[in-house]
């Protein structure tokens, strides 16, 4: 009898814990904001916990200028953050402004209605380009309901000791890159630390190795209007391409997570870690003795392009709440963050990559990173620009780049994979 | 039979029936309070949110059985079903296998052997204590092909043919979660198989023994068929926490269940289309818990019943 009712509260228990999860729900905390005269309190949520400091530093600059204006960055953990922020902005004790992811994930927020648009709001937005503006704008209205903040450029990150000591230098073209991957491998150093178990950084590295296969934006023009897809030749031949690197992967590469990948890298076992220049600030943080080094892939044979493209996106941008009792002092404040004080502090306290325009960051592989984006640029592909409906290409290609690198689909099988759950949503631009 | 006995037990049960009441809503009230609360709103809310669209948080229009459509149809959720339905009956069936076997074989060690039998009660138990999320960084570490301990042990006694990257291969990511999850809670069975082991009577085993039967036949004519509902028990709460695996393959293998989805599971899925889906996330995804609660829910009921008919009774 015992066993019996247990089984049945047992089930009704265990099953229901997830359920309550995905119930949404008025939001939790204190008043973002009070209104006391003229002392105003902004809440700006984010998802970086580790970048409160330097966002202290940052809104000084912001209070010092406008007397009765408090900005209290409020960071929630990465992982819990869009859920928490998707009942948060609903109401008006949620955040003023908010931290808001790109592209495909800012959707759900627009069609929630939670932003406010910006396009007549802030004029400085005129001045960022298309290609930027492409992460904070509504796909169903094309409104713009953020003002970006970082850029974060792809590239083969190197340790510059083990280049000196196997006389290698930053390589100009693919024959040098491989021959320099076979020098590295044949006095026993792992060429590149690439993370394998860690799906979402599959389409990260496609991207590196294989952009100027399938040609960068203009491949992604003629995707976005339809006479172009996954499963044509170039896209085909960028998978091969950079699969064809993986003799120079760890050892058994197929368990190889990114907190592996990274280790191999910040241990000096890997000369190469293929990721996001945001990788900067994490290894020198792992290891400060690490002197570091960027390039990109140089074109292989039968390239679409002859530019060594350089990869990146949009990483985020700061909107503000409809639900805002202190709208107004809110769009003031995105209106300084698309300025050019708020630029160059953000890119010199973060080390990262303003989006404002005409921002030069102090940090000299970062002005190297987007020098280099800005004059040969490429897009990514799946993150960016086919993952406004579900399901995304980014997490297909996540799926499918595992099966291919795994050996359990094809390049064809793992392109189709991808062609065949975007073709449910996806309408090509006239 | 008189009747003199029988008064004062009518009269005590009456005196028990009215204040048992009071008791009885006194004690149970706080507790049905918070089931309500925390299980019974939230499985209605979410039947109920099943049959809308959602534009976000907000409820869009009444949407039918639409979101049961678009999770059972679209590319390649649709299709990501029935792998991961039968990756938890895997999954299960090893469980049944591995866990429980090992576990009703290391009870009768210790009931034959009773020296030292509380302190391996506790070290088979220890595990019970830490998180299943803990459990699996923690194994995801030590099974690591670059950095992890197994690995290193088998290259350096010679036997580096067998070092392999266990969680990333897809031939071998699922016997690995199966095994490491059994490491955790085999300590269950084992306390039950103990308990009810104890509970049959020597007489039994005496008379057996008497008649001539060997220790093997003993156990499998008479010891085990008095331990069907500790096995009954057993295989239900097995049922359930195989088929609501979450934590622990998480930790093994991400949202996506590890390489080539060869550990994705029905928890799995619902966590990918509930947190990393769309616009719709919450009517989808409440569709999909819908579906496997009646699933769980269903299956579970007839195998309990099923194995409540096999029972012997001492």
């Amino acid at each position: 009898m015992i066993g019996r009712r247990c089984g049945a509260l047992a089930i009704l228990g265990t099953l229901t814990l997830g359920l309550v999860a995905c119930s949404p729900s008025a939001s939790e905390g204190d008043s973002g904001t009070t209104g006391d005269g003229d002392e105003v309190t902004l809440e700006v949520w984010g998802w970086r916990q580790e970048d409160v400091a330097a966002y202290e530093k940052i809104f000084q600059l912001y209070e010092d200028a406008n007397p009765g204006v408090t900005v209290e960055y409020v960071p929630y953990k990465a992982d819990e953050y869009d859920t928490i922020l998707r009942t948060g902005l609903g109401d008006a004790s949620g955040p003023d402004v908010a931290q808001l992811r790109s592209y495909g994930l800012l959707q759900p927020l627009v069609a929630a209605d939670s932003l406010v648009p910006l396009d007549d709001e802030v004029d400085a937005l005129a001045d960022f380009p298309d290609s930027v503006m492409d992460g904070a704008r509504g796909v169903a209205d094309g409104q713009v309901y953020g003002v970006p903040f970082a850029l974060q450029t792809l590239h083969v990150i190197y340790n510059q000791a083990i280049f000196d000591e196997h006389g290698i230098t930053a390589p100009q073209t693919w024959d040098d890159m491989i021959a320099a991957f076979g020098t590295l491998q044949s006095a026993g150093v792992t060429p590149l630390a690439a993370t394998v178990a860690d799906t979402w950084m599959l389409p990260i590295q496609h991207e590196i190795f294989g952009a100027s296969t399938y040609g960068g934006y203009d491949y992604l023009d003629q995707m976005l209007a339809g006479a172009a897809g996954f499963t044509d030749q170039p896209w085909l031949d960028s998978l091969t391409t950079w699969q064809s690197t993986s003799e120079f992967w760890a050892p058994q590469y197929q368990g190889v997570t990114y907190a592996d990948a990274q280790a191999l890298f910040t241990s000096g076992q890997a000369a190469m870690f293929p990721g996001g220049i945001w990788e900067l600030a994490v290894f020198a943080q792992a290891n400060p003795d690490l002197e570091l080094g960027i390039f990109n892939v140089p074109p292989p044979p039968g390239a679409a392009v002859q530019e060594t493209l350089v990869p990146g996106y949009v990483d985020g941008s700061f909107g503000v709440s409809a639900a805002s009792p202190d709208q107004e002092a809110a769009l003031d404040l995105v209106r300084w963050m698309a300025g050019e004080e708020f630029g160059q502090a953000f890119t010199d306290e973060l080390r990262q990559i303003s989006a404002v325009p005409g921002i030069e960051p102090a940090d000299e592989l970062l002005a190297q990173a987007l020098e280099a984006h800005l004059a040969n640029p490429s897009p990514y592909v799946t993150y960016a620009y086919f993952s406004s409906d579900q399901p995304t290409a980014w997490d297909l290609a996540s799926e499918a780049l595992s099966d291919f690198v795994l050996g359990g689909a094809t390049a064809e099988e793992a392109a189709g994979h991808i062609q065949q759950g975007v073709d449910q949503w996806f309408e090509p631009q006239s | 039979m008189t009747s003199g006995p029988r008064r004062p037990a009518r009269a005590s049960r009456y005196r028990a029936g009215r204040t048992g009441l009071g008791w009885i809503a006194g004690f149970t009230l706080p507790a049905l309070t918070l089931y309500g609360l925390l299980i019974v709103v939230p499985l209605v809310t979410a039947f109920y949110y099943g049959f809308f669209h959602w534009e976000g948080t907000q409820r869009a229009g009444f949407a039918g059985l639409g979101n049961y459509q678009e999770v059972l149809t679209r590319y390649p959720l649709g299709d990501e079903i029935p792998v991961a339905l039968w990756h938890n009956v895997l999954f299960f069936v090893g469980t049944m296998a591995i866990q429980n076997t090992v576990g009703l074989g290391l009870a009768v060690l210790l009931y034959r052997n009773p020296r030292f039998k509380r302190f391996f009660q506790t070290v088979f138990s220890l595990p019970y204590l830490i998180s299943p999320l803990i459990v699996g960084y923690l194994w995801s570490l030590l099974l690591s092909p670059s950095f992890g301990p197994v690995n290193y042990v088998l290259q350096s006694v010679g036997l580096d043919s067998w070092a392999r990257p266990w969680l990333g291969d897809p031939g071998t990511a699922l016997p690995v979660l199966i095994l490491v999850n059994a490491w955790q809670w085999i300590g269950g069975p084992m306390l039950i198989f103990l308990a009810a082991l104890g509970g049959i009577p020597r007489e039994l085993e005496e008379a057996a023994a008497l008649d001539g039967a060997s220790s093997a036949r003993a156990f499998w004519s008479v010891r085990f068929p008095l331990l069907r509902p500790a096995v009954g028990v057993i295989t239900v709460l097995t049922f359930i926490g195989c088929f609501n695996i979450f934590d622990l393959v998480y930790a093994l293998g991400g949202s996506d269940g590890g390489p080539g989805g060869a550990m994705d599971v029905l928890g799995l899925l619902y966590y990918r289309t509930a947190f990393e889906g769309g616009t719709n996330a919450i009517g989808e995804s409440s569709a999909l818990a819908m579906m496997i609660f009646v699933l769980i829910f269903g299956v579970a009921i007839v195998l309990e019943r099923f194995l409540r008919r096999r029972e012997v009774t001492s």
